[in-house]
């Protein structure tokens, strides 16, 4: 079992330049970061490349990580799943077609999927169940599926401003919440 | 209800941030201020801690084994530190024997197996990058997987790949490069279990390879077999 301890260590070794770490933080890590990488791509190829464009930055980017106050996890899901969103977004450029946003629509997050959470629920989580429903699931559908506001807009069938003031409010009720 | 002033404005602006949502030249335009905003980088932090939560549900799944050699390649494609001493190992006394074992099987394309999982990678590459060669070897198939990246033989003359097992001075070849970039070579199993911690080398040799069975030319590139 790796603990956080563990990938902080590794992180800070990676970080001066020790490859045989760099090779145990990706046994640790890789597996995870690759399902991080699959659900906002969906698709294998891509899925790939992201995870060799996350750890070549987090090679990069190791020893600077120290001073951002991260959660080891929290640094390595973050910058992987940014990662992937740039290359989803480089994509869905000039692509978006109404079936393409009703395929999309169709390959939406479940209640199934969504309800796997585990069974120790997490603050956002709890947060997340004082808002609306449908506006909750589209703050999830932008993190775990990484969804813009126009795929947003297009799947809860509304206007694009709407959309973006549903949002906005839901972020600051749940920082309302999430203060608490 | 409190009023919106610009912090609740940067509240929501950082959870947008976070959830990857601002197009662009939004998201530069944020990200200047971040720079020289530490409460900014505060409130964004405070996002991704909670967002992450959300990523509990994703199911790990191993990624293929090459891709973690092909990360490595990208990232550790400088020449090896130990080809210097190699260089002067194969330049040095220890060519005297290594006759026989060598046996080199070129496998056609069409016999290529499928789902290559190597164990053990080398990067060989010579000192000013003019030869780079990167070597995968799976052990249950008993390939050892060659991709040339850069560089081929001089003129009239040939690619010799030999290995020096760990321990050992004496190089052993592996047989002569093909044309083609990529090739798939088998390792005879006597030999198979000395790649683990050896080096592999290519030096420049007659055409149809060294005739004393010990590195004759140049030794243009080498690098340490390290497991994956």
């Amino acid at each position: 079992m790796t603990t956080r301890q563990d990938v902080e260590k590794m992180i800070a070794q990676v970080g001066l330049g020790d490859r045989a770490a760099f090779s145990s933080l990706y046994d640790a890590t890789s597996a995870k970061l690759f399902g991080v990488c699959l659900r906002i791509l969906n698709d294998r190829a891509e899925a790939e490349d992201a995870l060799q464009d996350a750890f070549v930055r987090i090679w990069q980017k190791a020893g600077s990580y120290a001073a951002n106050g991260y959660s080891p996890m929290t640094w390595l899901i973050t910058l992987t799943r940014n990662l992937a969103i740039d290359k989803l977004r480089t994509r869905k450029e000039g692509s978006v077609d109404i079936d393409e946003v009703h395929d999309l629509s169709d390959a939406g997050p479940t209640p199934e999927a969504a309800a796997v959470a585990s069974s120790e629920r997490s603050q956002i989580d709890g947060c997340l169940d004082e808002l609306d429903a449908d506006r909750a699931d589209a703050v999830r559908g932008a993190y775990l599926e990484g969804h813009s506001y126009n795929e947003l807009a297009a799947r809860h069938d509304v206007p694009l401003n709407t959309m973006r003031t549903w949002l906005r409010r839901s972020l600051a009720k749940l920082k309302e919440c999430l203060s608490r | 209800m409190t009023p919106v002033d610009d912090h609740d404005d940067d509240v929501a602006l950082a959870g947008e941030y976070a959830l990857h949502l601002l197009d662009a030249q939004a998201r530069q335009a944020f990200e200047d201020r971040l720079k020289d905003d530490p409460a900014l980088r505060r409130l964004v932090a405070d996002w991704d801690q909670h967002f992450v939560s959300l990523a509990d549900e994703i199911v790990p799944v191993a990624p293929p084994p090459a891709l973690k050699a092909r990360i490595h390649k990208t990232l550790f494609a400088t020449p090896a530190k130990t080809t210097a001493s190699v260089w002067r190992l194969l330049m040095g006394a220890g060519f005297a024997a290594a006759l026989g074992l060598a046996v080199l099987v070129v496998l056609p394309p069409t016999e290529l197996p499928d789902g290559f999982t190597p164990a053990f990678t080398a990067e060989l590459a010579a000192e000013d990058q003019s030869l780079v060669v990167l070597a995968s070897y799976a052990p249950d198939a008993g390939i050892l997987r060659i991709d040339r990246q850069a560089g081929s033989a001089r003129p009239g003359r040939v690619l010799e790949l030999w290995l020096i097992a760990d321990g050992s001075s004496v190089p052993v070849s592996l047989g002569v490069l093909p044309d083609q970039t990529a090739t798939d070579i088998a390792l005879p199993p006597a030999l198979a279990d000395s790649i683990a911690g050896g080096t592999l080398a290519i030096s420049d040799e007659p055409p149809g390879g060294s005739t004393t069975g010990a590195p004759t030319g140049d030794v243009l590139a080498a690098g340490p077999v390290v497991s994956i």
